[in-house]
């Protein structure tokens, strides 16, 4: 797929949102919720308990929940669109095109992204540091576009493979429940991994999730230095080349026992 | 790239099947707890060996009932669905292996469903296309003009699609199918839902598209009139297999020999057996349509009118050739038979 058309894929959905999305000053005060709720329990139980808790001071924990907070509104994605073509048969409308699959939903995804980023992430971090607080490392810049970007891919491949899964089975919402569950648990997008205990730490360095939200905010923050976010970054990129062999795989295999839904 | 050769057929297919598997659950409450423990799948054969090899220019009527494999059949020929034996090609490239291959050299427009953005104003989705299918903007330009002009498109431009009335978004999906100039049409179910007038004028320009750009057509529909009006050749499909392929007109020329008479009354008409040789098979009123069945016994048709004008008040009489779509439902109906299709034209 050309740049050209990835942009005008993009725009094409970022449009989209626009056109819907007159409800966007709840979905900001819903955001700025959580993001409130959060750095206030982590302030008071940082002031009572004092000193620090995984290697975290009580600014250095707030610092880190807005960000790892507004990359999770900012990587807001849509679950249900490949489930809903494949369900009302609409996908073969998509299959009627030069274009990868794939690479149409990426650039779709991006373009709804971008309307969240805009219109969610980059006013709740504006409006979240000026009240709680965020210490950010200038240093750190270039690693943290990189590890955004990287991040983003992995949790969009993770979402895709799980919306391939309707290729098998005609209702994924379980699964889509599933891997909420696990993003929300194991990303570091509520929970920094440095308070799992050790030995669960061990097993979580075998899964993808630590890399969508744990991984950017750690370097964005600062918690690591820049001269070390590469090896950080190499593990991500890793798993994206997993991701995307796996997704891969799946088109291929489920692309052969597609059904188009009524007729 | 394979260039594709001019003489060589444009769409070939070979013992295409496929076969989708269904599971059945009971019914009720107590059916859906049993299919969580064991479900019972069924083979279903949507196509069950189809072949046909079509030239380019040729434009194909592909009828038969719901259910006979002509939508499967057309997924499997742009790409959907991938066949469960058999193989295709179209202009040299089997879809299901190379999809956006296939999908730059092709057309299709789903009449129950819109390829246009639903959200999105119809000039947008247009520019859409021309991205896709990456048009040069001169011939983008020159298409859209042409397309326009016939389609009379103009005022539709600046519409969101979802705002189009029926008939003015098939106007725009044809339009749509046809911008990147394919060299092959697939068309299912074109004028589905539409009114007489919308119909006709759909009709008028898709002749006139297979005639000056000798785009090869393929439509499947279940108005016969739409086969009648501008399909040369026809291939009925029953059950999954192919069973007529040849001339539209030679599907009448052999049943031709069943005339339809409508003959209107004044006052008393015939009873049902009153006369051997025609069937009644509409009644409205005083207006009564006969099927002629010819047995060369007779005296042939003018007879049998002859008879009918001397023992009844008759005040009108129509003798029509049967519509293919008479023909065919009486081919569905078994009333008449086909004799064993072999696979040659």
């Amino acid at each position: 797929m050309t740049p050209g058309l990835f942009l005008k894929f993009a725009v094409t959905s970022f449009r989209k949102e626009i056109t819907y999305r007159f409800d966007y000053l709840i979905m900001i005060l819903n955001g700025f919720l959580y993001v409130f709720i959060f750095t206030s329990l982590w302030r008071s139980v940082f002031t009572s308990a004092g000193g620090t808790f995984g290697g975290f001071t009580k600014e250095g924990i707030i610092s880190y929940t807005i960000v790892a907070m507004v990359v999770r509104i900012s990587f807001s994605m849509d679950d249900g669109v490949i489930p809903g073509k494949v369900r009302d048969g609409s996908v073969a409308l998509d299959l009627i095109r030069p274009v990868s699959f794939q690479m149409m939903n990426l650039a779709q995804n991006a373009g709804y992204s971008a309307f969240h980023i805009t219109a969610r992430g980059i006013p709740i971090l504006i409006v979240s540091g000026l009240l709680f607080g965020l210490h950010v490392s200038a240093g750190s810049l270039p690693a943290s576009v990189v590890s955004l970007a990287l991040s983003y891919l992995i949790l969009f491949l993770l979402n895709y493979s799980v919306s391939l899964l309707s290729f098998w089975f005609i209702d994924v919402f379980p699964f889509i429940l599933l891997k909420y569950g696990l993003i929300n648990l194991l990303s570091g997008g509520l929970l920094p991994m440095d308070f799992f205990p050790a030995s669960i730490r061990g097993w979580l360095d075998y899964l993808p999730f630590q890399h969508i939200f744990y991984s950017p905010a750690v370097i964005i923050t600062g918690r690591v230095a820049p001269e070390h976010a590469w090896g950080i970054l190499a593990s991500q990129a890793g798993w994206v080349v997993a991701l995307w062999i796996v997704s891969a795989l799946m088109w291929r295999a489920g692309s052969n026992r597609l059904v188009i839904q009524g007729g | 790239m394979v260039e594709f050769e001019v003489n060589s057929p444009v769409i070939e297919a070979v013992g295409l099947k496929k076969e989708f598997s269904v599971s059945e659950q009971g019914k009720g409450f107590a059916g859906a707890v049993k299919a969580l423990f064991s479900t019972k799948k069924r083979i279903v054969r949507a196509v069950d060996g189809v072949g046909f090899s079509i030239q380019p220019g040729e434009f194909v009527g592909y009828a038969g009932e719901n259910g006979a494999g002509k939508s499967t059949t057309i997924k499997i020929l742009t790409g959907i669905l991938v066949p469960s034996a058999g193989t295709a090609t179209v202009r040299g490239v089997v879809p299901y292996r190379d999809r956006k291959a296939n999908a730059a050299n092709i057309g299709v427009v789903f009449g129950q469903r819109t390829q246009l953005w639903w959200d999105l104003p119809t000039s947008d989705s247009f520019e859409m296309l021309r991205a896709i299918y990456r048009i040069k903007r001169g011939d983008y330009a020159d298409m859209m003009k042409k397309l326009s002009d016939v389609l009379d498109l103009g005022p539709l431009m600046s519409v969101p699609v979802r705002k189009l009335s029926l008939g003015q978004r098939m106007k725009c999906d044809i339009a749509a199918s046809l911008i990147h100039r394919p060299k092959v049409l697939f068309l299912d179910e074109p004028t589905i839902g539409l009114d007489v007038v919308a119909k006709e004028n759909i009709r008028q320009f898709l002749g006139e598209i297979n005639r000056t750009e000798g785009t090869t057509i393929i439509l499947t529909t279940h108005d016969m009139n739409d086969i009648e009006r501008l399909c040369a050749r026809l291939i009925i499909l029953d059950k999954g297999r192919v069973i007529y392929d040849g001339l539209t007109e030679g599907l009448r020329q052999r049943f031709g020999h069943e005339k339809v008479l409508e003959v209107e009354f004044d006052g008393r008409s015939p009873a049902k057996t009153a006369l051997p040789n025609l069937e009644i098979v509409a009644e409205n009123g005083s207006k009564i349509s006969f099927k002629y069945l010819e047995d060369g016994r007779s005296g042939g048709l003018a007879a049998i009118i002859g008879k009918l004008a001397a023992d009844f008040p008759v005040k009108d009489i129509l003798v029509r050739e049967p519509s293919v779509e008479v023909i065919i439902r009486s081919i569905y109906e078994k009333t008449v038979s086909l004799p064993p299709y072999d696979g040659q034209k």
